[in-house]
């Protein structure tokens, strides 16, 4: 169902951000938001306009059981996504989306020059819709001045005023480690220094987000990920 | 409260699947978001459930979380007020029958008070100038609904009024919001 009638969609954002459009409306209003970004930044709006009615809520603190269970349900979560998500990478790669076919054109291209390494790591990352966005490579065990191959695939925007921040997520409790800012050109190489070489090849995944021009002012990631992906070793 | 940009570079970090971020993030707003669903649930154990469902569901979905778009406390905020009207539509629930003549009595309706309950932060002083023009039945019916995630059928038994009445005091009193609240957005753009 769409909802055509700018008053509508309006007034129904504000109801369902009140809370009162409920029941049968509500589940299809909710089914519409999924692939409606105009309604749901309708509904951003009516919950910025409200949410200073928060503040009538007193706080409470909550017993630390909440905690432990949220803490248990996590970390299972992610032992359970380290054996998975490779597992669903190739299972889309099996169901040949174009966009999979294409990470995986960029990754067998990369492929070829680096016939005699003995190893290649590389990371599909992918955006919020699951779908591969940029892929970077690279030959294990580097010497002297080891390089990234990075494909974008698409055609994303960079806004004016932002940069683009690449990290390696070393995996674990340690926090991403920067490794340069990367541009929206569709094949790029970028150099790390030479003392990064075992963090990258036993890298967890690599993550990419927005930042202010000139890159993170604090050394950790500021600004909304865009990208992120776990590494596979082929 | 965490400021905002704290938070902000707090969600980033969840996003790269940091958990002692994460942890951080959970201490710095636990308490406030267990504020809001006791006050919509009104029972404890309903609020521990729901605020666990809430962390895991933020914890997932952490990198749909875009800042241009809302402050990190107003994109919780919403998803654990949603998991609560989730929770208090399952069918066969004996929600208990408190004494809501109370819970409107405690709304503050008296315009003045508005001001202070609501803080001073720029939208605050938007939303409680704008509250303020509205006609006392339509803000009060607003002010419970978004508060104790009261329905329509509700609102309309506890104010002893026709289901109609009550559905037209919210739908105008919407709408005379966004026209004012957008109208101050403007008027301190210009100045």
């Amino acid at each position: 169902m769409r909802y055509r009638d700018q008053q509508l969609r309006d007034a129904l954002a504000a109801e369902y951000a009140l809370g009162t459009l409920q029941g049968r409306a509500r589940r299809r209003f909710e089914r519409s938001l999924k692939d409606d970004p105009g309604l749901r930044e309708l509904v951003a709006q009516w919950q910025r306009r409200l949410s200073p009615l928060d503040a009538l809520a007193e706080p409470a603190q909550p017993p630390t059981r909440v905690w432990r269970a949220i803490r248990e349900r996590i970390q299972r979560g992610s032992r359970r996504q380290g054996v998975w998500a490779n597992l669903s990478f190739w299972r889309a790669a099996a169901l040949g989306s174009a966009a999979v076919a294409l990470a995986l054109a960029a990754v067998l291209a990369m492929l070829a020059p680096a016939r005699h390494a003995p190893e290649t790591m590389v990371a599909v990352m992918s955006g919020a819709d699951a779908s591969p966005a940029m892929t970077v490579s690279w030959p294990m065990h580097q010497k002297g001045k080891p390089k990234l191959r990075i494909r974008v695939l698409g055609h994303p925007e960079m806004a004016a005023g932002t940069a683009w921040e690449l990290w390696v997520l070393p995996g674990g409790d340690q926090k991403p480690i920067s490794l340069g800012l990367v541009g929206t050109e569709p094949s790029q190489e970028i150099t790390i220094p030479q003392k990064l070489v075992p963090m990258i090849d036993g890298a967890w995944g690599l993550a990419m987000s927005v930042e202010p021009s000139g890159g993170s002012p604090t050394g950790l990631p500021t600004g909304p990920v865009l990208y992120k992906g776990q590494c596979t070793k082929l | 409260m965490a400021d905002t940009d704290a938070l902000a570079e707090l969600m980033a970090r969840c996003a790269l699947r940091d958990q002692r971020a994460f942890a951080q993030l959970y201490r710095q707003t636990s308490a406030k978001l267990y504020g809001v669903a006791i006050r919509i649930l009104r029972r404890d154990d309903w609020a521990e459930e729901v605020l666990q469902e809430s962390f895991v569901n933020i914890w997932n979905h952490i990198i749909d979380y875009s800042a241009a778009r809302s402050a990190p406390m107003t994109w919780m905020t919403a998803i654990v007020r949603n998991r609560c009207l989730d929770w208090l539509r399952r069918p066969n629930l004996e929600r208990g029958d408190e004494d809501y003549d109370l819970l409107v009595e405690a709304m503050p309706d008296d315009s003045a008070s508005l001001d202070v309950a609501l803080g001073n932060s720029r939208d605050a002083l938007a939303l409680a100038e704008c509250l303020k023009q509205l006609s006392g039945n339509q803000r009060q019916t607003i002010m419970l609904a978004y508060a104790h995630g009261l329905s329509h059928g509700e609102l309309a038994e506890h104010l002893k009024q026709p289901l109609g009445t009550v559905k037209t005091w919210i739908r105008r009193g919407l709408e005379s919001l966004r026209g004012c609240i957008d109208l101050q957005g403007r008027t301190r753009a210009d100045r």
